[in-house]
């Protein structure tokens, strides 16, 4: 009798495994597929461009075809590691400029120095954009694309409050936003400014306005420097802006779109729940129908008078994984994908292209007048992927621990990291 | 002569087939756990060996040890629930009227269905703090401040929301299994028991009980096995942007040192210490199901 019981627990064991074993997808390949892998803020801002790139090599490519895969940020690089593993990488990958070290390092990607010429305007490449792609001297990295923070806001909001003209100081922003506030109180859940707790390129302009920093590197070590003087000092100013500006608990929320289905801040604004936004400049893509006629940006100020906070210089490099079939077909989409007519779209869209001579002027260019980047160590990556920097800011705005406290643990935990295994 | 080697023909292609299905992979664990295999070793895809190295480090490694108490005190967690409320839903499916019983049933198999990626993101989009119904709908019943509330502040309650999704979608399985066991409890037994004035629990506990011991102590061993190494619904239900030591399971904390910290050595030694637990714990399911099939 039990052996039927037993029957049925067996037949689900046996089934949940077939499940299982299913829905592993199967990949197709043929002999002539470009793979591609950019982030999703291509698919979102200029998904436009990529497709002009495509039809254009492929038109120069016959019998090739691009297949254009969109990452995520969190997940891209365990995604490539394992095709590194199965000798089955994609030819042209998009890297974060604080990502490039450990991969430049570990002879990851092909020595693109010979094929420079090839790139347009490549001697006129901006010098920081090169540098995040350049590993003892040679090149790995093709520069796509920078761009600093800025505010996005709406205009009627501010004009209703009687503010006319952007902020010139921190001070007066925080009243602004705090009066603004209080124009809609009530609507429940608004916030002047959305922005997430653990969102840690806002926080840490802060840091850097008050002119500390991430961490140093001396007699041969890293050290964290989170806990220094004046690095408190932007950090207790940022908790100070944050408690003032946010009327909500997002205190623990990155607000990056991702993890626990947080929407991305701009689809706050969208909802009308908040009057401002500090991110990327392309943020303007998505601000709804609604607001897009009021829909406005400027350069979020310092505590200095008339200076700019500054802003975390991001951006990304394009690379040929050394372990890609179609090398030189790769090398010709990235020169198309970079070429001229790509970066001043790019430009137009609101990044920062990669060479001078295409440089406007352009909230998002005049906002990297002052701009920090994190310590190119090679073990960078892992203190972004332990998280160590989102933790001490949950930590420090739910006033789990001191502000002191939090930077302090977050401080050796990053000497730790970045000192490697 | 012939004759006697055919059992022993007869079982080589099973034996060929473990061999290669686990065996190999095996060896090739134990192998890697015993290099520095690193992001460079992977692109030259040669490692370095260095002994028990990297078992050393895991074991004097404290996140190692919290991660394991965790990992235990969640199992406990999760498997005490499922089965309470597995057992609960098995004994309403008995008393209920057929066509109720046909729709509990098919709601089940529909959770049971549901792909566990779809169930975490149903879950973030029902718990998100801005637009999640959950909070929308306890500040309409006014059961407290809830407006906007983050479930996921903290890692107790990343790993109780964590807990709520994993015993949601085990229950249907327990349920529905306990629920043919019961069925198999002889009715005349349970009348007798009633006629000589047994009240409910009493029935339960020295009727009912007896009878589906076997099948609940095989569901609670199985239910172990899965939850011990949970990785998919932590993940990503908490994100990786919130993965921390803080709230590290077994599972994720293999992928946080192996995959993330592109140690794959290390990560290939705490899988091999995980694999010793879980084979110590199923130690009781293979017995118990030898036993079963003695008493037949």
């Amino acid at each position: 009798m039990r052996y039927r019981v037993l029957a049925v627990v067996a037949a689900a064991v046996a089934l949940s495994v077939v499940v299982a074993t299913a829905t592993a997808s199967s990949k197709k390949a043929t002999a002539h597929t470009l793979t591609v892998w950019l982030q999703v803020d291509a698919q979102n801002g200029w998904p436009d461009i990529v497709a002009a790139t495509n039809s254009a090599f492929e038109k120069a490519h016959p019998g090739w075809n691009v297949d254009v895969q969109y990452q995520q940020w969190t997940t891209h690089l365990q995604k490539f590691d394992a095709t590194i593993a199965g000798s089955d990488t994609p030819d042209v990958i998009e890297m974060g400029n604080t990502e490039m070290t450990k991969y430049m390092a570990a002879g990851a990607f092909t020595n693109l120095t010979s094929s420079q010429s090839q790139f347009a305007n490549s001697k006129k490449w901006l010098s920081g954009m090169r540098a995040w792609g350049t590993y003892k001297g040679k090149l790995f990295g093709v520069p796509y694309y920078a761009g600093s923070r800025v505010i996005t806001y709406r205009s009627d909001l501010f004009k209703k409050a009687g503010f006319k003209k952007p902020p010139k100081s921190l001070n007066q922003f925080q009243s602004e936003l705090v009066k603004v506030g209080k124009m809609k109180k009530r609507v429940k859940g608004f916030s002047p400014l959305y922005v997430g707790g653990e969102d840690w390129y806002t926080a840490l302009g802060f840091v850097f306005d008050y002119g500390g920093s991430i961490a140093t590197f001396s007699h041969g070590k890293w050290h964290g420097t989170l806990d220094s003087k004046k690095s408190l000092a932007g950090l207790k100013r940022f908790k100070a802006f944050f408690k003032a500006t946010q009327s909500k608990r997002t205190a623990t929320l990155d607000a990056s779109g991702l993890g626990a289905g947080n929407p991305f801040p701009y689809d706050v604004f969208k909802q009308g729940r908040t009057a401002a936004n500090y991110g990327p400049a392309w943020y303007t893509c998505c601000t709804g129908k609604k607001y897009t006629k009021v829909t406005q940006q400027f350069v979020m100020p310092s505590h200095v008078k008339g200076k700019a906070i500054p802003g975390f210089l991001g951006g990304s490099d394009l690379a040929v994984p050394a372990q890609s079939s179609s090398k030189s077909q790769a090398i010709d989409w990235i020169a198309d994908f970079t070429g001229t007519a790509s970066e001043k779209a790019l430009e137009q869209k609101g990044n920062i292209p990669n060479a001078t001579n295409l440089l406007g002027n352009s909230v998002n260019e005049r906002a990297a007048s002052r701009s920090w980047f994190v310590p190119q160590a090679t073990h960078w990556v892992d203190v972004e992927n332990g998280n160590i920097i989102k933790t001490m800011l949950g930590q420090l705005l739910t006033g789990q621990l001191s502000v002191k406290q939090a930077a302090r643990a977050a401080s050796q935990n990053i000497a730790q990291t970045l000192n490697g295994p | 002569m012939a004759g006697r080697s055919v059992p022993y023909l007869l079982v080589v292609p099973v034996a060929a087939v473990i061999g290669a299905i686990l065996g190999y992979p095996m060896y090739s664990l134990v192998r890697l756990s015993l290099q520095k295999y690193d992001l460079f070793a992977l692109i030259a895809h040669h490692g370095t060996y260095v002994g028990l190295h990297n078992f050393g480090s895991v074991l004097h490694d404290s996140i190692f040890w919290h991660t394991l108490l965790r990992t235990v005190v969640f199992t406990a967690a999760n498997v005490g629930l499922t089965m309470v409320l597995g057992t609960l839903i098995a004994l309403l499916l008995v008393r209920i009227s057929t066509w109720v019983r046909l729709l509990v049933t098919a709601g089940l198999v529909l959770v049971w269905a549901m792909p566990p990626v779809v169930a975490v993101q149903v879950w973030s989009w029902m718990t998100n703090s801005e637009n999640g119904v959950l909070n929308y709908l306890l500040a309409q019943l006014h059961l407290g401040n809830f407006f906007q509330h983050d479930w996921y502040a903290t890692p107790f309650w990343q790993l109780t929301m964590v807990t709520t999704l994993i015993v949601w979608e085990a229950l249907p399985f327990v349920a529905i299994t306990l629920y043919a066991a019961l069925s198999q409890v002889p009715h005349e037994l349970v009348e007798a028991a009633e006629i000589d004035g047994a009240r409910s629990w009493r029935v339960f506990k020295d009727v009912t009980m007896p009878v589906i011991t076997p099948v609940l102590l095989i569901l609670t061993s199985l239910s172990i096995l899965w939850d011990f190494g949970v990785f998919t619904q932590p993940f990503l239900l908490i994100g990786a942007g919130h993965i921390v030591p803080g709230n590290y399971l077994m599972g994720i904390y293999v992928y946080e040192k192996g995959y993330a910290e592109t140690n794959f050595g290390l990560g290939a030694a705490i899988s091999l210490l995980m694999l010793v637990i879980v084979a110590a714990m199923s130690v009781v399911y293979v017995r118990r199901m030898l036993r079963v099939g003695e008493v037949e």
